[in-house]
């Protein structure tokens, strides 16, 4: 069902939205916020300036735009998704040429009062983009190959533009997020089976390869793949990170060393302590209990968003909705499982927590539309 | 799927026939249609909705469930040789024949940084330098701030500089557990031990492993972790090596030598119980080996009693009359033309005094006359004194474990010529080692049988196969006995210890050929008490000199036996021998002094 289809009437207006806000979803997202500046207070060594407050202020401004954005119909965010795909295009193009090196890759851009990141940016116009593009598309042609050249644009255009940074992390998460979103809008199963199977096949012929004449990567690229997916055969250099949030992690047992107590993270031991690596903090502070807390918090955040696209009738709110959710939650699962050594260390944020400016600020107008979708679906 | 067309002509049909409009019917149609669409693709939603949630709960688990796994593991330093090998680091002791330690482990620990990690290089600099003064500032620093990851200070550090450079401060500097051998008696049977360095070397831990002597020799037992409590243990004897070396430097200081070797064997059991080579080192610190172009028996690594092999001079001559007297050539008391020079071709055999026309047997050994025992040597020609010889083992590297001994090749002429025979009677043309002159009296000592040299412990008389007749070594034991008691080595005489022995003052060649007149290699090869003999003592000093009653002397028997004599006199009582009174003309009562 398309917004042109519902009653505009039954939409509540004016100042009579804020009663309609998804006010759990805030809670949740204050409390995730909070954790945040706990952490950062405590990675500082008791410091309240070096990180907390510069996050406290980026999140009063994220608020900000996402009750703006909430504010605004939902049908309007559809009909400029298109243009802000492209905008987000544009500035990743920009960071080609303009952009300022971080960290040994080129990813920021610099729009004065800020400095904004477009990759992280495109997560969201992109989610933005396939959902429209699906509600539009009718239903029957959803499986249809010609009509999935185009979502599939959509996805590997920005994905190459990050590649080329070098940001694998973000490229991946753009990947896996719009191949979720030709998903959740009904591709058939074979392309999503085909897809897998091209991949797990290539990946077998490339270290099936090795040590043959017909080897396909050099031995150093080997190599570096295999470091890659397991650091702990060299601690000292690629897996340091991954050795020391481990120790980390063990020596914060079931409940922590306390708040301000832990060693490892504030002995710098730890690279990146405050932005990708900071969970390691928490779980180092506040254990089991402190680390699980984080997760359950961010699982409910899912929860309510998938409800709320439950809830809505219209294709590209539940879409959207969805979209967004799986982006922030491949945000936390792929943080957390490089922390403890699940995944190969790819820079990824924690959502919410993480130092990090572009991403609060997206991430809270991305929650600002899942909240116009929650205000404005069609009743 | 079976379409419903878009115009049911069953229903529009009859509807024309009654004049309404058929395109309402045709609308609603289609209306329905979309409506199924959309509930299929609803539906699909729903189904694809299901399996992320269920996907989302997966991840949910699987990240609570590694949380929980990791918050319950215990917390261990990273290896940083993951995929090194397993260092075996319990390295198994050495001890005497009394069980004291003469090799063991010791835990230090080894000194190493991570500049990433480090906090103030400069300061961390200039506080290891003045806890290490051997270390570079400039270079450290230069290490400290640039590219690299990983760099060793120190190999081996001992307590104190630990503490200190904990004191420092700096988390860049760490240290890594290291096992080293000790010596904890220093210089003490330095080239028996030989001595272990670090092989592998990972951040945690070091391969020992041994480079010389017995260290090397029995590394595969050392180092087997099996054998950690189990010690090996050698033949040697703590106390009594202590006292030779002692006694061994003295001498050797005394009589003006640069080198000095000694070697006590038990004759019945050809155990090594004290084994030294002057000038010595300390195991715990092993010098440099020689460099290319050095002469390497000037090194100190260099192992004279067994290593070295020289021209040991008259020593031989008993080996030649014991022969003659086996074969039934000759009684002690046959006479032998003793005038010189002896001519044989081109070479002529003099002696060192002109000792007249004739001698017996006993008086040829006692006076160490070269042209008698080169007659001698005539008389059993060259082959039977090859096999006589070879069963002494004075052709081949002595069964001595140490890895130094299969160097110790005895050193022969190209032919084999009678002349050879009558020269190596007397000691020339020949080199062996010391340890081959020990185990070659040993034969004498114990009655006949050859026994190898060991430096392992044994349960019992080891004794080899028979070289002479028991007659033979007893005669020859008189012999030994009376170049003491009358003969060149009168300076030899311990009260009580009935020593006897042959003294052996060769010429030492030189390098390009010729002998040096000035130069000689000075030997004592000793029994005792040569009534009954238990211990062989070979003692050589390499270019002694001392000055005695007017005149420079080199000769064995005013430099090797007066060094002998002491360390028997010092050894003996250490040995659990009684000073004994000789029995006269030893076929009579052993009498106990009172």
């Amino acid at each position: 069902m398309s917004y042109l289809e519902y009653s505009v009437n039954s939409v509540p207006s004016g100042f009579r939205k804020i009663l309609f806000l998804n006010w759990p979803l805030i809670l949740l997202l204050f409390s995730v916020a909070g954790v945040g500046f706990l952490m950062l207070y405590s990675v500082a060594g008791g410091s309240f300036s070096v990180w907390a407050e510069p996050q406290a202020k980026r999140f009063a401004m994220g608020l900000m735009i996402m009750l703006l954005a909430a504010m605004i119909p939902i049908w309007f965010w559809r009909n400029i998704s298109f243009v802000a795909y492209g905008l987000s295009l544009t500035l990743l193009l920009g960071v080609e040429f303009f952009g300022t090196v971080g960290m040994g890759a080129q990813r920021w851009i610099d729009l004065g009062f800020m400095r904004l990141q477009p990759s992280e940016l495109t997560k969201i116009t992109s989610v933005m983009l396939l959902a429209a593009y699906y509600d539009w598309l009718p239903a029957k042609r959803v499986s249809n190959p010609i009509w999935i050249l185009f979502p599939l644009l959509i996805i590997l255009i920005p994905t190459f533009l990050v590649l080329r940074q070098p940001d694998l992390g973000t490229a991946l998460l753009l990947m896996v997020g719009g191949g979720g979103m030709l998903f959740l809008a009904g591709v058939h199963w074979a392309y999503f089976a085909g897809v897998t199977a091209i991949g797990a096949s290539t990946i077998f012929t490339v270290f099936k390869s090795r040590g043959t004449e017909w080897q396909l990567l050099a031995d150093y690229q080997y190599r570096r793949i295999d470091t890659f997916l397991d650091p702990s055969s060299d601690p000292l250099g690629a897996g340091y990170h991954i050795t020391q949030s481990k120790i980390a992690l063990g020596s914060g047992g079931w409940t922590g060393r306390g708040f301000m107590q832990g060693t490892q993270s504030r002995l710098n031991f730890l690279p990146e302590k405050h932005t990708d690596f900071i969970f390691t903090t928490l779980a180092e502070e506040f254990g089991f209990v402190g680390a699980f807390s984080l997760l359950s918090l961010y699982v409910l955040i899912i929860v309510f968003c998938v409800a709320s696209a439950i809830a809505t009738r219209d294709r590209f709110s539940s879409l959207v909705t969805l979209g967004i959710a799986l982006t922030f939650f491949l945000y936390f699962a792929v943080n957390m499982s490089m922390v403890m050594g699940l995944a190969p260390v790819v820079g990824v944020p924690l959502p919410m927590v993480s130092y990090g400016g572009s991403a609060m600020l997206v991430l809270m107008a991305a929650f600002g539309i899942v909240q116009s979708a929650h205000v404005h679906r069609p009743r | 799927m079976i379409r419903t067309p878009l115009r049911p002509l069953a229903r529009i049909l009859p509807a024309r026939a009654k004049g309404e409009n058929p395109d309402a019917i045709e609308r609603e149609n289609l209306n329905r249609r979309h409506e199924e669409i959309e509930a299929k693709a609803r539906v699909r939603a729903e189904s694809r909705l299901l399996v992320l949630s269920v996907s989302f709960l997966c991840a949910f688990v699987v990240i609570g469930g590694r949380m929980m796994m990791m918050a319950t593991s215990e917390p261990s330093e990273p290896l940083a040789n993951a995929q090194g090998t397993v260092i075996a680091n319990q390295r198994a002791d050495i001890v005497d024949r009394q069980g004291r330690i003469l090799a063991t482990n010791f835990e230090t620990h080894s000194l190493y940084a991570q500049p990433p990690q480090m906090v103030d290089p400069l300061a961390a600099a200039k506080g290891l330098v003045q806890i290490f003064p051997d270390l570079d500032e400039k270079k450290l620093i230069k290490n400290f701030t640039g590219k690299k990851k990983f760099l060793w200070i120190k190999k081996k550090i001992s307590p104190e500089q630990k503490q200190a450079v904990h004191d420092i401060g700096d988390p860049g500097l760490l240290f890594g557990p290291r096992e080293m051998r000790l010596y904890p008696n220093g210089k003490l049977a330095a080239h028996v031990l030989g001595g272990a360095s670090f092989g592998k070397e990972g951040v945690n831990s070091a391969e020992l492993k041994g480079v010389a002597g017995v260290e090397a020799q029995f590394d595969g037992y050392l180092r087997d972790p099996a054998n950690g409590d189990r010690p090996l243990q050698l033949s040697l004897d703590l106390t009594i090596q202590a006292a030779m070396e002692r006694v061994l430097f003295g001498g050797m200081r005394l009589m003006s030598a640069k080198g000095a070797a000694a070697i006590l064997m038990d004759a019945y059991t050809g155990e090594v119980i004290a084994v030294s080579s002057l000038p010595s080192f300390d195991p715990n610190d092993r010098p440099r080996v020689s460099i290319p172009g050095e002469d390497p028996s000037e090194n100190p690594l260099f192992n004279r009693a067994v290593q070295g092999v020289y021209e040991l001079g008259s020593t031989f001559k008993i080996f030649a009359a014991a022969q003659a007297m086996d074969l039934g050539l000759m009684n002690p008391e046959t006479i032998i033309n003793t005038r010189g020079p002896l001519q044989w071709g081109k070479f002529k055999i003099r002696d060192f005094h002109n000792y007249g026309n004739a001698l017996t047997l006993t008086k040829v050994i006692v006076k160490s006359s070269n042209i008698g025992t080169a007659r001698v040597a005539q008389m059993i020609g060259p082959l039977r004194q090859k096999q006589f010889l070879a069963a002494l083992g004075m052709f081949d590297p002595t069964p001595f474990e140490i890895v130094e001994a299969v160097n110790a090749q005895p050193l022969l002429p190209k032919q084999y010529s009678e002349l050879s025979a009558m020269t190596i009677s007397y000691g020339h043309g020949i080199s062996t080692s010391p340890m081959h002159l020990a185990a070659g009296y040993a034969v004498i000592a114990n009655g006949g049988h050859y026994v190898s040299p060991t430096v392992l412990k044994q349960a019992g008389p080891q004794l080899g196969p028979r070289v002479m007749s028991p007659v033979t070594a007893a005669a020859s034991r008189q012999m030994l006995r009376k170049v003491v008691s009358e003969g060149t080595a009168s300076f030899g005489e311990v009260p009580g210890y009935a020593v006897g022995g042959k003294t052996g003052s060769a010429d030492k060649p030189k390098p390009r050929g010729g002998y040096y007149n000035d130069k000689v290699i000075a030997t004592f090869a000793s029994i005792f008490p040569s009534n009954d003999p238990k211990y062989v003592l070979v003692v050589t000093l390499d270019e002694p000199e001392v000055f005695t009653l007017g005149e420079t002397r080199r000769t064995a028997g005013w430099t090797a036996v007066p060094v002998a004599a002491e360390l028997i006199r010092r050894v003996a009582p250490l040995l659990g021998l009684r000073p004994q009174v000789e029995p006269a003309g030893f076929g009579g009562v052993t009498l106990t002094s009172n």
